[in-house]
C-alpha cells in the first residue's frame, strides 16, 4: 500500500488510474469468481476523482487518500445496497453508514463495491449466498472459504488492494488462509459493530484482509477505537502500525497447543506449520508446548451462542419496516411466509437450532450451559497467555475443500474449529499465508494474542511474513 | 363474595419524562405527526446498536428509592423476543433477571384506614410503537397502521406482589402511585396519553385459604374506573364461576369499557415463550453509590409524609390535608401564605372554594395576592362577600387586592351614623312588615338586614345592621 | 428426543413457515444438533457464572440529548406497505401458542 500510496503521492498515478485498473481488474474476473455482490463503478469513480482533486489542492484526508476498498455486505452503506447476501434484504439501501465505513470515509478510500458473503455471515465457504458462491482464486472448482470468502477472493484476486471482512467465529481467517492473504480479528470491542448487520453480537468483530501484514495493520489504525454509538467498544488503546523489528523474536514465547496438532488435522498444513515454527524458532524464538484443552468445546458452544444470538438478531427481518414482503390475510402469516421467502435453508437451520436453544424447557440445558463453558474457555485460553506471549495454531484444519465437499451441516460447522475459541475469549487472533500444499493451495497459520495486544500479533505476522513465505 | 378471598397484583408501565428515547436520541413528545420521530435505532435497522439514557437509569432509581426499594448498583438488560407489528426489533429490551429496583412497598390509605402493598420488582425498559387500527378495535380491522414515534421511549415496569384484596383498594393504590410519581418528577402518567398504563392479575380462593386460586390478566385498563370497574366484575365473575363448581381459565382477558365487562382475549395453556436472554449489545449497569446517593438527595417530600406534616403541624383535618397533597400545586400556595400568619384552616377554605375553580380555569395567583385578600377579609376591611367579587377581578386585572378594593370603592360600612338614615327609609317603606315582625314574626329580621346590604350596595356590615334594627323596632 | 411436534413449535416461534420436506430436514438437523451437543451437558459448570460479554467494558450512559431524527419521508422509504405516515400490517390476530 505504501507504493500505491506513495505513486499517489508523487503524481505517477492518479486515484481515477487506480480505481479504474482495479474495475478493470473486476470485469476480467468477476464471471468466475463472483467475490462481489455489488460494483460501484460510477460511485468509486466519483470518490476517486473527489480524492484527486483534494490531491492536487494539498489537503489530502490521509496517506491512504484515493486508494480503494472492498466492504463486505454486511455491513452498512449509505445508499448502496446491503443485502447481506440475503434475498430478503436484495433491494436494501441502509440510510446510514456503519461507523466503520464513516472511517473508510474520513481517510478517503473510495468503496469499490459490497463483497459476498454466506447469508447473514452464517456460513464457512460462502456457498450460503443467495447470489452464488465465491470461488477461489488459486482454484476455481475449491472454495474461498467464508462467510467472507468475497472479501478474501477479491484480495486475493487483485480485484481490490484490501478489503472488510466479519468474523464471528473465523469469518475473516479462515477466507484468509483459503485464499492465501492475511486476514485480521480484532479483539472484541477494539473496532466498532455499529452498522454491521448482527450474527451474534457477542462474537462478532469487523477486521481488515490485505495482501500483506503491514496493509492489514494499516487498515486496522483506520478502523480502530472507540465509538461513543457502539456500547461494547473500548476505550482508545494507541495503536500504531509497527515496524519490522528482526530482533524482536530473540526470547518470544510461542505457545504450541498440542490439541490443535491432532486427529483431523491435514498432514501437509501440519508440516507447513511445524516448518514455520521451526524457523521461528532457529531465529531465537521459544517454543513452548501448552494445552488449550477447553477447545473440545468450543464448536458446540460457539454454535449454542451463535444460533441462540442469531435467532434473535434476525427476528427484525418480518417484511413490516424494510425488505422482503409476502402478501398474506393475517400479520403473523404475512410474517412467516415473507420469512420464509426471504432466507435460505442454513439460515432458517440456524434460527431453529437458536429457537431450540433459548426455548424455556432448554434454556437453561443448552443456552445457560454454553454461556458457562464459555467462560471456562475464556479462563483458559487467558491463562494461556501468563505463560506465553502469542499461540501459534493452523487456521483451519485443512485447505480450502470443493465447491458442494460438505453437504453435511455439522461437518461445514467444523471449519471454525481452530478459530471459534478467539471469539469466545474475545482475544484478536490474524491468519498469515505459511507456504501451499502441493496442489498448490494457500495454507494459513494463525496467531493468537492477549485482550487488545494487536501490536504485538502483528510484529509476529511479519516474522512469520517473512521466514515462512 | 363472602366464601372468598380475593387477590389482585398490578403490573404498572410508567412511561418516564426524558427528553430524548431510551436507547437513542430521538424526541418522546406526544402527539408529532406519524413516523417523524423515528431513527435507524428505534426503528431496528439492520447493524444499529442501543445506547442507554442516563436520565432514565436515573428516574428509574429515584421512582426505587421514592418506593422505598433496594437499588441495585449492579443490573443487566435482557432480550424478550416475540413478534409484534409494533415492535421494531422482535425483541424488547428489558430487565429480567437483575432489575434495576427491587423489595419496596407503597403505603395509601383506603377509608380512613393505612395499607401497604409491597412492591416486588421495578425494572427499566423500552416502550413500543403505536398500532391505529383500521376498524373499531383490533379484533374487526381489515389491517392497522404502525407509528413507531413511541418506539423506545423509556418505561418502567412496576410490580406490585399480589397482596391487594379489593377493587377499590386496587384504585387508590394506584392514585396513590401516580401522585408519587408526579411529585418525583419522573412522569406526567397521563392514562389517556398512555403514559401510564396497568394490568391487573386476580384470583379467588376459598376465604381463610393459603393457596392462590388461578389467575386471570386484565389489560387494557385505561382509566382509574376501568381498573376498579373491571376488577369487580372480573371478581364477580369468577366467584360465580367457583360457586357453580367450575374452574377458572388462566388467561389474558381486555376490558370492554362499553360493553362494561371483560373479554378474552387469548387462552394459553401455557405461558408465551419469550425466549429472554441477556442483551449482548449492552453491557451490564455498574451505578456508581454516590451517585445513587444524589439521586436520593434529591426525591422531595412524598404525599404520605406531606400528609402527616398538615395534620400534624398544622392542624388540619384529614379532608383538608388529604385536597392540598392531592393538589401540589395548591399546596405550595397553602404554605406559602401560612407562613404569612394567616389562619391555617382559613387559608385551605379559601383555596378550596371558588379558588380551586377559577385558578383551574386561569392560572394561580401569587401567594402574595392571596394573603393580601385574606388580610383584607381578616382585618374586616371587606366582607366575604366582597371578597368574592375582589377574588375574580383579581384573575383578570393587573391591580392588587387593595388596589381593586379602592377602585370599585369596596369597604365595610359600619358607621351607625351612616346606617341609621338607610334603615329609617327602609322600614318607612314597608309599614305592614314591621308591624308582622313587631308581632313577633321575627325571621323578617333577615329580610330588613337584606334590604339594607342592598340599599347599601353591599357595603353594610351585616351585624351592626343586625344590632341598629333591634334597637330601632325595640323602640 | 426432537419429534415433529417440536420441530412445528419452534418453526411458530420463530415465524418461520416450513413445507413439509423442510420439516424432516430441521428435525434431523435438530435431532444432530442435540447429540453432538451432548458433551458440552457434561462439562461440570458448578459455581460457574456464564459469559455474556468477553471483554467488560465500562457502560458509558448516554446523556438525554436530543438528536435529529430521519425525516418521515426517509423513514417511510423502505417500507414495503405504506399509507398516510404509517406503515400498514394486515389484520393482526393473537397467537394461540
Ligand atoms: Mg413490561
Ligand atoms: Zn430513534
Amino acid at each position: 500500500m505504501r507504493q500505491l500510496a506513495h505513486m499517489l503521492d508523487t503524481r505517477q498515478a492518479t486515484s481515477r488510474e487506480i480505481v479504474t485498473r482495479y474495475l478493470e481488474q473486476i470485469a476480467q474476473q468477476e464471471p468466475q469468481l463472483n467475490a462481489f455482490i455489488t460494483v460501484d463503478e460510477e460511485g468509486a469513480l466519483l470518490q476517486a476523482e473527489e480524492a484527486d482533486r483534494r490531491r492536487a489542492e494539498g489537503r489530502a484526508l490521509s496517506p491512504w487518500d484515493g486508494i480503494p476498498i472492498a466492504v463486505k455486505d454486511n455491513i452498512s452503506t449509505a445508499g448502496l445496497k446491503t443485502t447481506c447476501a440475503s434475498r430478503f434484504l436484495e433491494n436494501y439501501r441502509p440510510l446510514f453508514d456503519a461507523t466503520v465505513v464513516d472511517n473508510l470515509r474520513q481517510a478517503g478510500l473510495p468503496i469499490i463495491g459490497k463483497t459476498n458473503l454466506d447469508e447473514f455471515a452464517m456460513g464457512s465457504s460462502t456457498e450460503y449466498s443467495a447470489y452464488g458462491v465465491t470461488r477461489n482464486p488459486h482454484d476455481l472448482s475449491r472454495v474461498s472459504g467464508g462467510s467472507s470468502g468475497g472479501s478474501a477472493a477479491a484480495v486475493a484476486a487483485g480485484e481490490a488492494p484490501w478489503a472488510l471482512g466479519t468474523d464471528t467465529g473465523g469469518s475473516i481467517r479462515q477466507p484468509a488462509s483459503f485464499c492465501g492473504v492475511v486476514g485480521l480479528k480484532p479483539t472484541y470491542g477494539a473496532v466498532s459493530r455499529y452498522g454491521v448487520v448482527a450474527l451474534a453480537p457477542s462474537l462478532d468483530q469487523v477486521g481488515p484482509v490485505a495482501t500483506t501484514v503491514e496493509d492489514t495493520a494499516i487498515l486496522f489504525s483506520l478502523i480502530a477505537g472507540p465509538d461513543r454509538r457502539d456500547a461494547s467498544s473500548s476505550e482508545a488503546r494507541p495503536f500504531q502500525v509497527p515496524r519490522w523489528d528482526e530482533q524482536f523474536v530473540t526470547g518470544l514465547k510461542i505457545g504450541v497447543p498440542e490439541e490443535f496438532f491432532g486427529e483431523g488435522l491435514d498432514q501437509e498444513v501440519e508440516q507447513a506449520v511445524r516448518k514455520c515454527l521451526a524457523e521461528l524458532e532457529s531465529r531465537g524464538a521459544v517454543l513452548v508446548p501448552i494445552s488449550l484443552a477447553t477447545n473440545e468445546y468450543a464448536i458446540d458452544t460457539y454454535l449454542t451462542l451463535v444460533t441462540a444470538e442469531a435467532s434473535s438478531c434476525l427476528a427484525r427481518y418480518d417484511g413490516v419496516r424494510y425488505g422482503t414482503r409476502v402478501a398474506a390475510a393475517d400479520s403473523n402469516t404475512m410474517f412467516s411466509k415473507s420469512r420464509a421467502a426471504g432466507f435460505g435453508s442454513e439460515v432458517k437451520r440456524r434460527i431453529m437450532l437458536g429457537t431450540y436453544v433459548l426455548s424455556a424447557s432448554h434454556y437453561e440445558a443448552y443456552y445457560e450451559q454454553a454461556q458457562k463453558v464459555r467462560t471456562l474457555i475464556k479462563r483458559d485460553v487467558l491463562a494461556s497467555f501468563e505463560e506465553v506471549d502469542v499461540v501459534i495454531t493452523p487456521t483451519t484444519p485443512t485447505p480450502a475443500f470443493r465447491i458442494g465437499a460438505k453437504r453435511n451441516p455439522l461437518e461445514m460447522y467444523l471449519s471454525d474449529l481452530f478459530t471459534a475459541m478467539a471469539n469466545l475469549s474475545g482475544i484478536p487472533a490474524i491468519s498469515v499465508p505459511c507456504g501451499k500444499d502441493s496442489k498448490g493451495l494457500p495454507l494459513g497459520i494463525q496467531i493468537m494474542a492477549s485482550h487488545f495486544q494487536e501490536e504485538l500479533l502483528f510484529k509476529v505476522a511479519y516474522m512469520v511474513e517473512r521466514g515462512c513465505l | 363474595m363472602t366464601n372468598f378471598d380475593t387477590v389482585i397484583g398490578l403490573e404498572i408501565h410508567v412511561a418516564l419524562l426524558t427528553e430524548s428515547k431510551f436507547l437513542c436520541s430521538c424526541k418522546t413528545s406526544f402527539g408529532a405527526p406519524p413516523n417523524s420521530q423515528c431513527c435507524p435505532v428505534c426503528l431496528g435497522l439492520p447493524g444499529t446498536l442501543p445506547l442507554i439514557n442516563e436520565k432514565a437509569v436515573e428516574y428509574g432509581a429515584k421512582a426505587g428509592l421514592a418506593l422505598g426499594c433496594e437499588i441495585h448498583y449492579f443490573s443487566r438488560f435482557d432480550r424478550k423476543n416475540y413478534f409484534y407489528p409494533d415492535l421494531p426489533k422482535a425483541y424488547q429490551i428489558t430487565q429480567d433477571a437483575f432489575p434495576l429496583c427491587t423489595n419496596g412497598f407503597l403505603e395509601y390509605y383506603v377509608d380512613d384506614q393505612l395499607f401497604r402493598t409491597e412492591i416486588t420488582r421495578i425494572h427499566l425498559e423500552e416502550e413500543a410503537g403505536k398500532l391505529i387500527h383500521s376498524g373499531q378495535s383490533i379484533v374487526d380491522s381489515e389491517y392497522s397502521l404502525v407509528d413507531y414515534n413511541r418506539a423506545g421511549i423509556p418505561l418502567i415496569e412496576i410490580v406490585t406482589a399480589p397482596d391487594i384484596h379489593h377493587p377499590k383498594q386496587a384504585r387508590l393504590f394506584l392514585e396513590q402511585l401516580r401522585l408519587l410519581m408526579r411529585y418525583i418528577g419522573v412522569s406526567d402518567t397521563k392514562m389517556e396519553e398512555g403514559s401510564l398504563r396497568c394490568d391487573a392479575n386476580i384470583s379467588l380462593k376459598p376465604k381463610g385459604s393459603s393457596v392462590l386460586g388461578t389467575k386471570v390478566e386484565i389489560k387494557n385498563l385505561n382509566s382509574f374506573r376501568a381498573l376498579e370497574r373491571a376488577l369487580e366484575y372480573e371478581e364477580l365473575r369468577q366467584s360465580q364461576v367457583l360457586s357453580g363448581g367450575g374452574v377458572v381459565r388462566q388467561e389474558s382477558r381486555t376490558w370492554d369499557e362499553r360493553a362494561g365487562k371483560t373479554m378474552s382475549m387469548r387462552s394459553k395453556g401455557d405461558a408465551p415463550d419469550y425466549r429472554i436472554f441477556p442483551e449482548p449489545d449492552l453491557p451490564p449497569l455498574n451505578l456508581d453509590p454516590v451517585w445513587v446517593e444524589l439521586i436520593a438527595a434529591n426525591v422531595p417530600e412524598l404525599p404520605l409524609a406531606r400528609l402527616r406534616r398538615l395534620e400534624r403541624d398544622y392542624g388540619l383535618s384529614r379532608y383538608d390535608a388529604t385536597f392540598l397533597v392531592n393538589y401540589p400545586e395548591f399546596c405550595e400556595l397553602f404554605f406559602q401564605v401560612a407562613e404569612r400568619g394567616l389562619g391555617y384552616e382559613d387559608v385551605v377554605n379559601f383555596l378550596m372554594g371558588d379558588y380551586a375553580r377559577l385558578a383551574r380555569e386561569k392560572g394561580h395567583l401569587s401567594a402574595e395576592r392571596i394573603s393580601e385578600l385574606l388580610t383584607l377579609v381578616d382585618e374586616g376591611t371587606i366582607s366575604q362577600g366582597q371578597a368574592k367579587e375582589v377574588l375574580s377581578s383579581l384573575f383578570s386585572s393587573g391591580l392588587s387586592p387593595r388596589e381593586i378594593v379602592q377602585e370599585r370603592g369596596l369597604e365595610v360600612v359600619d358607621d351607625p351614623g351612616r346606617l341609621e338614615p338607610v334603615i329609617r327609609e327602609v322600614l318607612a317603606a314597608n309599614p305592614d312588615l314591621v308591624r308582622r315582625l313587631q308581632d313577633g314574626e321575627t325571621k323578617l329580621y333577615s329580610f330588613f338586614v337584606g334590604q339594607v346590604m342592598r340599599a347599601t350596595q353591599g357595603k353594610a356590615d351585616p351585624e351592626v345592621v343586625h344590632k341598629l334594627l333591634r334597637g330601632e323596632l325595640g323602640k | 428426543m426432537i419429534d415433529r411436534q417440536d420441530v412445528i413449535r419452534m418453526a411458530r416461534l420463530a415465524r418461520l413457515e416450513l413445507s413439509e420436506a423442510e420439516i424432516d430436514q430441521y428435525q434431523q438437523d435438530l435431532a444432530g444438533f442435540v447429540s453432538s451437543g451432548r458433551k458440552l451437558q457434561q462439562v461440570d459448570v458448578s459455581a460457574v457464572e456464564g459469559t455474556s460479554h468477553a471483554v467488560v467494558v465500562t457502560h458509558e450512559l448516554r446523556k438525554d440529548e436530543v438528536a435529529e431524527s430521519l425525516p418521515q419521508d426517509l423513514v417511510l422509504s423502505t417500507g414495503p406497505d405504506v399509507s398516510d405516515g404509517f406503515f400498514r400490517v394486515p389484520r393482526i390476530v393473537e397467537e394461540q401458542e
